[in-house]
């Protein structure tokens, strides 16, 4: 698992460890069944608080990438490509609404948006 | 794993007043300014000073009830080993054997080889970060379930600091239901180890968080005073003046980033909470 934490990004810690591991779920490089590393010795390795991991590992439960058995360990839960896609969609779906909240809270209307998602489309 | 409840201990007119819950397998730090009465908490916990009034429940025994096997399950670490420094390590190992029936010789000398601590020097001849090593060494090769250190990372450079830290982390890996209750003022050691935090200053405890919810809810706001006049101060959890305009101290910060585009937010830190929550206003 390749994971890479920045500290000083205004993504929370947790939230940076959740899409990570996501991506490595989505992306295949971790396989059904697989465990994952247990709490502590991921926030020994990632130098981060254990209750982080927790946090990140319990939010990838509710949203069936992984399964905890207690006393066993976290493993990676059977992926279904659609519901991957989805999750990815959802996430795409969540920063477009925040950077839509943001121009509307400075001003900015519905064509005036459109023409800046039409700019930058045409750039990339 | 540890309680400590409405313990107060009475010095002239400085009063200290604190009750706390340490869960099995988590990780608190306590913080504050010099004379915030860190290290006293340490010493009511451990009865090495009598409280004026309260109780310190240890896995729910009264810790002056505390038997000698009781005490097994506890490894320390406080600002001085505790053992004479004309001894050497091998002099240490012989008496941890016999203090200790759980003692983990094996760990216990591989470490020491690890962190090049030398065996036949006097203690006395060793350095401040060699001591410290030590000091967390005989703490942790015991198979402790709480882990009480007061201060374990004080004076030391970065790598030595790291190196500590690395072994309390390892620990926790390898014993993932034991507990650790430490003081620093030294705000990444606790970012990158602690689950939670206790704020303490002036013998009371004021504020208690998750430090993940400090990293990443958290934050300063820098505002000229125009900009300070109206904002939105209902999650300012303290603001300070500058030359420049205003410090505010949110618990909020995506409230003000998403409410005040443009807004200059920096992320909040263990050191920043000291600051803005316990300095001047």
């Amino acid at each position: 698992m390749h994971i890479i934490l920045n500290n000083t990004s205004m993504v929370p810690i947790y939230e940076q460890l959740i899409d990570q591991i996501k991506n490595e779920i989505i992306s295949g490089s971790l396989k059904e069944n697989e465990v994952l590393p247990s709490v502590r010795t991921l926030s020994s390795e990632l130098r981060i608080s254990a209750l982080t991991v927790k946090k990140a590992y319990d939010r990838l439960e509710e949203e069936g990438f992984v399964v905890t058995v207690h006393g066993k360990g976290t493993y990676v839960a059977a992926t279904d490509q659609k519901l991957a896609m989805e999750a990815r969609r959802k996430a795409i779906e969540d920063d477009f609404a925040m950077i839509i909240d943001k121009a509307r809270a400075i001003g900015f209307e519905k064509d005036e948006i459109m023409e800046i998602v039409k700019i930058i489309l045409e750039d990339h | 794993m540890l309680n400590v409840e409405k313990i107060v201990k009475n010095y002239g007119d400085f009063r200290l007043d604190v009750s706390f819950e340490i869960p099995d397998g988590t990780v608190t730090g306590i913080v504050g300014k010099n004379g915030a009465g860190k290290s006293t908490t340490i010493k009511l916990i451990l009865g090495l000073i009598r409280p004026d009034e309260g109780h310190v429940y240890i896995n729910g025994k009264e810790a002056s009830q505390l038997s000698g096997k009781d005490k097994q399950e506890l490894g320390v670490a406080l600002s001085e080993s505790g053992f004479s420094s004309y001894l050497c390590i091998k002099d240490i190992i012989v008496i941890l054997r016999k203090m200790y029936p759980d003692f983990d010789e094996k760990f216990f000398t591989d470490n020491c080889n690890i962190q090049k601590l030398p065996f036949d020097k006097k203690i006395k001849e060793f350095s401040t970060g060699m001591r410290a090593k030590l000091r967390v060494l005989v703490a942790i090769s015991h198979k402790a379930k709480l882990l009480i250190m007061d201060e374990p990372t004080a004076g030391l450079d970065v790598e030595a600091r790291n190196d500590i830290l690395d072994l309390l982390r390892k620990y926790l890996a390898d014993n993932e239901d034991c507990s650790i209750l430490l003081t620093s003022h030294i705000s990444s050691d606790l970012e990158g180890l602690c689950d939670d935090v206790y704020l303490l200053n002036d013998g009371k405890i004021i504020l208690h968080e998750d430090t993940d919810t400090i990293l990443s809810n958290y934050g300063v706001i820098k505002v000229d005073e125009e900009m300070y006049e109206k904002l939105d101060k209902t999650l300012i959890l303290s603001s300070r003046k500058d030359h420049y305009g205003y410090q505010c101290f949110t618990n909020d910060r995506k409230f003000y980033a998403e409410n005040y585009p443009g807004i200059v937010i920096e992320n909040g830190s263990i050191d920043d909470l000291i600051l803005m929550m316990t300095g001047g206003k």
